[in-house]
């Protein structure tokens, strides 16, 4: 954790400074500077990518990775159940509540 | 022209119509705020900090994305860089709802680009770009940007104060691996995203130990590459 960060800090206030602009800059790319520039299907694609890359990168080491190294982990478990949740049934809340749920009860019933 | 349309009721005003498109698909964002705002609480963040990273950032993905390279002391380049990247798909956004802004002044344009979430160019997109009136289409705009920042505020901060009602030994944390995972489900219903999500997530386990995190930044690249090599693969056996 960042130095000199209490429980009532703004230590990471400037982070977060920063990162307003990695969403205004890319939300306002046509918007803020031009119209008229099309962007080409190719460009397109891999814009469309980006986010599964980004996620799949993201969510990875939180579910097989324990110390460092690759482990079976109940986040997993929770993981498919979450996903599988999202896919067939529309309630918003039912993949944060199933996924907890799954969680917790794992890691009670292993000691984890 | 030589005959009006003949309209059966008086104009319905802009913003009863803007909530009414945005209600349905808007009222997700309501457990996805609370979970948010209750895994930045979790990461360490104070009530202020989080409050903040909701009002300046203003992008669950994004926001969701960069906390455990945050807390995890990453280096700002390696934070923005995959802030920047999880928004990528706002560029295509962007592009496509540009036309429904022409003729608008700068202050619009810049709060449009502020307030352009992914609910609101789902739900709102095709709408405005089929609207000819460039002040109501404005109006709908406004009325449905302010409808998704304030529900977001709001039950934002509900998980970020309600986090200390809940039991401390929960895994919180895991409330923003779900939210990402509930992302990641729409989009691997395409065979070319599948596998760009499970190259760059095999990536990110193998380059874990990298210095200064920088295995996600490659992870990401491999991905783009795998899903790009795929496509082109696919498109050349159809040519075939």
């Amino acid at each position: 954790m960042a130095d000199g960060h209490g429980a009532w800090g703004w230590g990471y206030l400037p982070i977060f400074l920063l990162l307003f602009w990695a969403t205004w800059l890319t939300r306002g790319a046509f918007l803020l500077f031009g119209e008229k520039v099309r962007l080409p299907q190719s460009v397109q694609t891999w814009l469309r990518y980006a986010p599964a890359a980004a996620l799949g990168a993201l969510v990875a080491p939180d579910l097989f990775l324990a110390g460092g190294a690759v482990t079976f982990k109940p986040e997993l478990v929770a993981a498919v159940v979450v996903m599988v949740t999202a896919a067939f049934w529309r309630n918003p809340w039912a993949p944060f509540a199933l996924g907890m749920l799954t969680l917790v009860a794992l890691q009670n019933a292993f000691g984890g | 022209m030589s005959r009006e349309p003949r309209r059966a009721a008086p104009e319905e005003p802009a913003w009863r119509e803007a909530l009414r498109l945005m209600m349905p698909l808007s009222l997700g964002l309501i457990p996805w705020s609370i979970a948010t705002g209750l895994a930045m609480r979790a990461y360490g963040l104070s009530e202020g900090e989080a409050a903040a990273m909701n009002l300046f950032v203003y992008a669950a993905t994004a926001q969701l994305g960069t906390l455990p390279l945050i807390v995890a002391g990453a280096p700002i380049a390696i934070v923005w860089l995959t802030a920047a990247v999880l928004n990528l798909r706002f560029v295509i956004y962007s592009a496509a709802i540009s036309p429904a802004f022409h003729q608008q002044s700068w202050a619009r344009r810049a709060l449009g680009s502020y307030w352009l979430v992914d609910a609101l160019f789902i739900v709102l997109g095709p709408r405005l770009n089929a609207e000819p009136d460039p002040e109501r289409r404005w109006r709908l705009f406004f009325a449905a940007g302010l409808w998704c920042w304030g529900l977001w505020q709001l039950f934002g901060l509900i998980g970020i104060f309600g986090a200390e009602w809940l039991p401390r030994d929960w895994p919180l944390t895991f409330m923003g691996t779900i939210a990402l995972l509930v992302l990641l489900v729409p989009l691997v219903k395409e065979a070319a995203m599948r596998v760009t999500a499970l190259t760059s997530a095999t990536v990110a386990i193998l380059a874990y130990d990298l210095p200064l995190k920088s295995g996600v930044v490659i992870a990401v690249l491999a991905g783009l590459a795998a899903g790009g090599a795929w496509t082109s693969w696919q498109a050349r056996r159809q040519g075939a």
